[in-house]
């Protein structure tokens, strides 16, 4: 019955409804063109993780403010202690209030000033111990791993100075240079780029044997050409999810550091120092606050940055490109 | 045939791996020519050492002992840099696995330019585009293609953009190393095809490295066949397929499918055992047993193999 039914609205289908679709090769090559941009997509891809957009947000906040906080109105030097005028005597352990927006510590010096003096430092340990890692790292990983020829001596070094424990490179530096900001971002510096060189090391071994690589070098491609536009270019996702790492961790160490002694002088205000002067305090409750305020910050910065690096990994992962 | 030209000769070549202890020989003695203008097919299972004589010949891979002679003049160990230049220009490779032979991060313009970059044989970079074009057109693909990447195309497309990638070199030799294995089945006669077309357009001369002798008896004109580093028997394509001599050749051919299935019922499979040699009583040499076939044997399966020959003529 109900073939019969089809077979009979078929006859009534009119031909000229339709046309054939004949296959045009020329056609179909041409179909799915597309503009496609590595990085454009990998801005995308970022910009729609909403959290990573957020916590950039506040780290580019935080960034500009540290930069314009000095200048604003109504601001305290880090480094003054404040007397009062009345009894002589320091402001010692104010509480947050509409003079001293974030409290005194314990020799009465603002702490809302101090805060914004010590990110501005702590920021730049960051990025200039991360930007070292990062320059020395990759071009000494990717010799590491596709210069054959390297191999074995830069395994050799790379055994020797990672045997030796950072701490004990700290010490000694510290006490050959005086504890100043740039020594620290030096002795962090030589230390950290070894595990960034490792990781692009073993990275770029996973990938030079790929066909791609071997076709460059049938086609007399020079080696720093192969390494520029056939590996990094492979590592970009990894690379910024350490660096991103990279930045905080460098924070991080600087509070150890200053917390075993080998930090940077009291007269600089650093995150670090904040950290150690509050730790002292934490005991007594109505002191708490001068902890609290630099531990903030410095959880702030570490979350932004993780998520970002997280965040911009994948995107810089073309699979997940749309 | 005496007067074609030698264009690339293969003398006794090995290629060993590994350092002394864990040596392993991948290619043992192995020699060839191929001819101006021919497609010399080199046949043989997985792990036989096929890719390692083509990467060796393109100087991928280094060789032990042996020589590689070009046009006349040695390629294998150190040569000078001029000559290394028209080297890397002459001879090209096709790879195996479209996926992988291209650059994820670089577009087609990159890709197919690379070559150019280096050889900087061009006057700027318009004219560089112009030969990009022409070059993807010569392939059957659109100009238009090279502002894009690799990930947007199919395998036969990215093969071709592969192809084109070593055309822009105008090389003399191409080494296709089993340029079709990796492609689907529906678009291994296109990229034969124009392997074949721009044989003939631009005067090429290949190597081509497979494992399965179906495809081989349709592109070339000779064939080697290699089992576990060493060459077994080399012939011209018809020859070898109608008087297979060595037992490992005539059982890859025993295990070519036809469609036929008169003679599929009768096929019987035939197995090599590499032990029915005695090559422990006298070691096998490389001997001409025909004008143009040659095969390793030993004296006592030289006298067998020219018997079967016989047969087979009187046969015919
Ligand atoms: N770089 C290397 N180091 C050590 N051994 C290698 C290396 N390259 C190849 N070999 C070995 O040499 C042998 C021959 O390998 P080759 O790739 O030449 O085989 P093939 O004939 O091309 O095989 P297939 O058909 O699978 O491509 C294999 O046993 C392989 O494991
Ligand atoms: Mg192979």
């Amino acid at each position: 019955m109900k073939l019969k039914t089809h077979d009979r609205l078929v006859e009534h289908i009119a031909d000229d409804l339709f046309e054939f679709a004949n296959a045009d090769t020329d056609n179909s090559e041409i179909a799915g063109y597309s503009n496609y941009s590595y990085w454009r997509s990998t801005v995308q891809v970022f910009l729609k993780n909403k959290t990573a957009v957020l916590f950039l947000g506040v780290i580019v906040i935080l960034l500009l403010f540290t930069m314009i906080q000095p200048v604003l109105p109504n601001q305290k030097d880090p480094t003054f202690i404040h007397i009062n005028p009345e009894t002589f005597m320091q402001f010692r352990n104010v509480k947050p209030g509409t003079e001293f927006w974030f409290g005194t510590n314990a020799i009465g010096q603002d702490l809302w000033a101090r805060i914004w003096s010590g990110t501005r430092t702590s920021l730049l340990i960051g990025f200039a111990v991360g930007l070292f890692e990062v320059v020395i790292g990759i071009i000494i990983g990717t010799l590491w791993g596709y210069v054959k020829k390297l191999d074995r001596i830069i395994t050799e070094i790379y055994n020797v100075w990672n045997n030796i424990p950072t701490t004990v490179i700290l010490i000694l530096l510290t006490y050959i240079f005086r504890p100043s900001l740039s020594t620290l971002i030096f002795a962090m510096a030589i230390t950290g780029w070894l595990s960034m060189a490792r990781l692009v090391r073993n990275l770029v071994t996973i990938i030079r044997d790929r066909e791609y690589n071997m076709a460059s070098r049938c086609l007399g491609t020079p080696t720093y050409r192969i390494l520029t536009k056939n590996m990094l270019p492979y590592l970009v996702s990894v690379i910024m999810l350490r660096v991103a790492l990279a930045i905080p961790m460098a924070i991080g160490a600087e509070v150890f550091l200053t917390y075993i002694g080998l930090g940077l002088p009291v007269q600089i205000p650093s995150l670090g120092n904040l950290v150690n002067e509050g730790r002292v305090l934490m005991m007594s409750q109505s002191l708490r606050y001068q902890l609290f305020f630099p531990a903030i910050v410095i959880s702030m910065i570490t979350i932004s940055f993780y998520v970002m690096g997280n965040a911009f990994a994948d995107a810089a992962d073309p699979k997940n490109h749309v | 045939m005496s007067e074609r030209k030698k264009l690339l000769e293969v003398k006794n070549i090995s290629v060993v791996f590994g350092s002394r202890k864990k040596a392993f020989t991948a290619v043992d003695d192995v020699s060839f020519d191929i001819y101006e203008g021919e497609t010399f097919g080199l046949v043989g299972e997985s792990g036989s050492g096929k890719t390692t004589i083509g990467r060796a010949i393109i100087r991928i891979n280094a060789i032990t002992s042996g020589e590689i002679i070009f046009e006349d003049e040695r390629i294998s160990g150190k040569i000078d840099k001029k000559k290394d230049k028209k080297v890397v220009q002459d001879i090209q490779m096709i790879f195996q696995d479209p996926m992988s032979s291209l650059n994820e991060r670089a577009k087609v313009d990159y890709i197919v330019s690379e070559g150019l970059y280096n050889l900087k044989n061009y006057a700027n970079d318009a004219e560089r585009k112009k030969i990009v074009d022409e070059a993807l057109l010569e392939v059957g693909l659109l100009p238009e293609f090279s502002s894009r990447f690799p990930h947007e195309f199919s395998g036969g497309q990215r093969q071709r953009i592969g192809i084109a990638r070593s055309l822009v070199m105008q090389p003399k030799f191409i080494i296709a190393d089993e340029p079709i294995s990796a492609l689907d089945v529906s678009i291994r006669a296109q990229v034969l095809n124009l392997m074949n077309r721009l044989k003939k357009d631009l005067g090429l001369t290949y190597l081509f490295i497979a494992h399965d002798l179906s495809i081989v008896r349709f592109i070339t004109d000779r064939v080697g066949v290699i089992h576990k580093g060493r060459l077994v028997e080399l012939a011209e394509t018809e020859e070898l397929y109608n008087n297979p001599l060595h037992p490992y050749t005539r059982s890859l051919l025993s295990a070519i499918p036809m469609p036929n299935p008169n003679y599929e019922k009768s096929r019987k499979v035939i197995f090599y055992d590499p032990d029915q040699h005695h090559y422990d009583i006298e070691a096998p040499k490389w001997v001409e047993i025909k004008k143009g076939h040659f095969i390793l044997a030993n004296q006592p399966e030289i006298d067998t193999y020219k018997t079967m020959l016989e047969s087979n003529i009187k046969g015919e």
